[in-house]
C-alpha cells in the first residue's frame, strides 16, 4: 500500500518536471489545478526535487526546483525533458475511457481524434485489438444527459423490472450511469417522492419539460444499487456452479459456497423476478424456500407448457 | 517515504544518463542514499526500488556491460523511457480529460494517471451528469492488454484447466470484458473475470496477429449467436406490451403497435433459451419445432428443481 502511495507521488512528480520545463516555468495556480496539487503537496514535492540529481550531488550536479512569487521554476534537469511512457493500465484506461463516451453516442469530434492520436502513438494498430461497447440508445441517453445538466424534469412511461407494469411518472435526474451492461438514471421519483434508479432501456418514450428541478447539494457519486425493503420477499435458491453468473447480475446475498453449489439469498419487491429467473435457470437452480416464488413459478410455466405441448 | 522518492529520483537520473549498464555495486558506491546500507539491506532496498519503477512503466533492462557478457548491468534507454508524443491539441486533450473522469475500470479512473503525463487534467469542467463503470478487474485487464500490445504469449487458468492463447485483443462487451485469442484450436473469446493464474511470456513478438483482424467483429453482439452447436434460425414472437423492449434489444426497427416476430440466427441454444424464457409468458418461440421441445424441457426442469 504504501509502494502504491510512493508510485502515485513519483509518477506525479515525473510528469510534472517535463510540463514545467517545456513551459520554461508555470503559474503555481495552474499547476495546482492540473496536476491536482495542494499547495503543501506541491512546495514538498519541490523539495524533494530540489535534492536530487547527477551522482555527485554537489549544487552544480542537482535540479533547480522553487517557487518563485507565483511562479514555479525547474531547471537543470533535462533528462527528465519527457514524461514518462504510460503504464500498460494508464494506456488501457484512457483508450477505453475515450472509446466508451464514444460509444454511448455522447463524445466530440475531438474526442473521437484524441483517441485516435493517442492509439496510433501507444500502439499503432490498437484499434483493431480494443474494442468497448456500452451502447445505448444515443438518443435517449442524450436527452438524459442533458436532461441533468440543465436540471429538467422528464417524463417517462416506464416499465419496471420489478412490478411487470408501465407507469408514467415525473422524474428528476441527477446522473445517466452505466455498468454491468445497463444504463440507469438516478434521481428523485416524483410519483413515490423518494431517490429512485431507472434502466433507460426500460423508458418507452419520454419527454423533458419546461421545469427545473434543484439538485441536492451533497450528492456524491453516480453510484446506483438496489435496497432492499420490509415489503420485500425472500427466497432461498442453490445455483449450480454453472450457473455462477446469477451473483454478477442480480443484487443476491451468498449465504454458503460448496463445491456442488452456491446458496444464495435472493430479495426482490416481486416474485416475478426470482420466477423468471429459475425459469431461465431450468435444472441450473433449485427453489429451497419461497412459497411465493414457487407460487409463481408453477403460474408462469403452467401457462407456457399449455403454450408449448 | 521521503527517502525513498529521493533515492529513486536518484537513481532513476543515474541510470538515465550513464551510457552504459551499471552493475548493481556501482549503484551502490555510486547513487546517494544507498551507501550506509548493509549488504542485505542493500540488496532489499534496490530489489523494491526497481520493482517500484517497474510498476510505473519505467523500461528497466538487465543487460551485459562488456561483449564478453562477463558482467550483468541495469540500464533505461532514454527514448524507451519517454512517452510517444500523441500531439494532442489543448482541446483534444480537455475531451480526454473530460472522458477519464466519466468513465471507472476497476473502482478507479484509471485513465486519470495517464494523463497527468500527457499535460495534466482538465478540473473546471465542473460535475458530469453521465458516468461508465467498465467493471473491476483491472489488475489483470492491465497485464492481458500488456501482452497484446508486445505480442507475448498468455498462460492462464479457464473453467478448470491451464490454457495457452496468443492474445489478439479485448472487448467490453453487456459489462464484461472478454479476451479473444488464438489456441491450439482455433479462435476462442474468455470472459475476463474467470481468468486466474496469468502467466505472460517472456518473449515479445512471439506471434503474429492476422493482418486484418477485428475484435469487433470476432465478438458476436448477442450471446446466443456464439456457441458451438448446431445453427439454427429460430423464430420468435414477443407480445406487444414488450415488443417494442426486445427490438430495442435485438436492434431491430419496433412495430408501431402489435406484436413483433423475428427471426435469429442461434449458435448457443441454452443461452437464447435462457433469454426468450426471461420474458415470461410475453415471448414464444414459434420455430423450429426441435427448438421449442427443448424450450419445454427447460420449463420442466425448472418445475421440477423448484419442487
Amino acid at each position: 500500500m504504501t509502494s502504491d502511495r510512493t508510485a502515485t507521488r513519483l509518477s506525479r512528480i515525473l510528469a510534472l518536471i517535463p510540463y514545467v520545463l517545456a513551459k520554461d516555468g508555470a503559474k503555481v495556480s495552474e499547476i495546482l489545478e492540473r496536476f491536482g496539487y495542494t499547495e503543501a503537496e506541491l512546495t514538498r514535492d519541490l523539495n524533494t526535487v530540489f535534492f536530487c540529481g547527477l551522482p555527485g550531488y554537489t549544487p552544480g550536479d542537482l535540479m533547480e526546483a522553487y517557487i518563485d512569487g507565483d511562479e514555479v521554476i525547474i531547471d537543470a534537469a533535462d533528462y527528465f525533458a519527457r514524461a514518462p511512457r504510460l503504464t500498460s493500465m494508464e494506456a488501457l484506461g484512457l483508450i477505453a475511457a475515450g472509446m466508451a463516451i464514444l460509444g454511448s453516442g455522447q463524445g466530440s469530434p475531438e474526442l473521437g481524434k484524441a483517441v485516435d492520436k493517442l492509439t496510433r502513438a501507444l500502439l499503432p494498430d490498437a484499434g483493431a485489438a480494443i474494442d468497448v461497447d456500452v451502447s445505448g440508445d444515443p438518443e435517449n441517453l442524450a436527452a438524459l444527459k442533458s436532461a441533468a445538466t440543465e436540471r429538467r424534469v422528464v417524463r417517462i412511461t416506464y416499465r419496471s423490472l420489478t412490478h411487470e407494469e408501465e407507469t408514467v411518472r415525473d422524474i428528476e435526474p441527477w446522473a445517466v450511469v452505466t455498468t454491468l451492461g445497463n444504463w440507469y438514471v438516478r434521481g428523485h421519483c416524483r410519483m413515490v417522492d423518494a431517490e429512485r434508479v431507472f434502466r433507460v432501456d426500460r423508458i418507452r418514450h419520454m419527454e423533458v419539460l419546461n421545469e427545473e428541478f434543484e439538485r441536492p447539494k451533497d450528492l456524491t457519486d453516480p453510484g446506483i444499487g438496489y435496497t432492499p425493503s420490509d415489503d420485500d420477499i425472500a427466497a432461498r435458491i442453490k445455483l449450480s456452479p454453472g450457473a455462477r453468473w446469477v451473483l454478477d447480475y442480480y443484487p443476491v446475498d451468498v449465504l454458503k459456497e460448496t463445491k456442488t453449489g452456491i446458496e444464495i439469498r435472493f430479495t426482490s419487491p416481486d416474485a416475478e423476478i426470482p420466477a423468471r429467473l429459475l425459469l431461465r435457470l431450468g435444472p441450473d437452480a433449485r427453489l429451497l424456500e419461497g412459497d411465493e416464488v414457487r407460487e409463481r413459478l408453477a403460474g408462469i410455466a403452467g401457462t407456457l407448457q399449455a403454450r408449448y405441448r | 517515504m521521503q527517502n525513498v522518492v529521493e533515492r529513486v529520483i536518484n537513481l532513476l537520473i543515474y541510470l538515465l544518463d550513464s551510457p552504459n549498464p551499471v552493475t548493481a555495486d556501482q549503484v551502490r558506491q555510486t547513487v546517494a542514499g544507498y551507501g550506509e546500507q548493509s549488504d542485505e539491506a542493500f540488496h532489499r532496498m534496490f530489489e523494491r526500488d526497481k520493482g517500484l519503477l517497474k510498476r510505473m512503466g519505467v523500461p528497466l533492462e538487465l543487460k551485459a556491460t562488456d561483449k564478453w557478457e562477463i558482467d550483468f548491468g541495469y540500464t533505461v534507454d532514454p527514448e524507451e523511457y519517454a512517452i510517444p508524443d500523441p500531439r494532442l491539441t489543448e482541446q483534444e486533450r480537455v475531451a480526454l480529460s473530460v472522458a477519464a473522469r466519466m468513465v471507472r475500470l476497476g473502482g478507479t479512473n484509471a485513465g486519470l494517471a495517464g494523463l497527468l503525463k500527457l499535460g495534466g487534467v482538465e478540473v473546471g469542467a465542473g460535475i458530469e451528469p453521465l458516468a461508465a463503470d467498465l467493471g473491476a478487474e483491472a489488475s489483470i485487464l492491465g497485464d492481458l492488454f500488456l501482452a497484446i500490445s508486445e505480442q507475448r504469449k498468455l498462460e492462464f487458468d479457464y473453467a478448470g484447466s491451464r490454457r495457452l492463447l496468443d492474445p489478439y485483443g479485448i472487448a467490453h462487451r453487456r459489462g464484461h470484458w472478454y479476451l479473444i485469442g488464438q489456441t491450439v484450436d482455433g479462435e476462442r473469446v474468455f470472459r475476463v473475470d474467470r481468468i486466474s493464474g496469468v502467466e505472460i511470456g517472456k518473449q515479445a513478438r512471439a506471434f503474429r496477429r492476422p493482418k486484418g483482424f477485428q475484435v469487433k467483429r470476432a465478438m458476436s453482439t448477442h450471446p446466443w449467436e456464439a456457441g458451438t452447436d448446431q445453427a439454427v434460425e429460430a423464430t420468435v414472437r414477443f407480445d406487444p406490451d414488450v415488443a417494442w423492449w426486445a427490438a430495442r434489444h435485438l436492434g431491430v426497427e419496433a412495430p408501431r403497435v402489435g406484436e413483433l416476430e423475428v427471426v435469429l440466427p442461434v449458435a448457443n441454444r441454452d443461452a437464447f433459451i435462457g433469454w426468450v424464457l426471461g420474458f415470461g409468458p410475453d415471448a414464444e418461440v414459434l420455430a423450429p419445432d426441435e427448438l421449442r421441445r427443448q424450450v419445454l424441457a427447460r420449463v420442466e426442469a425448472a418445475v421440477q428443481a423448484a419442487g
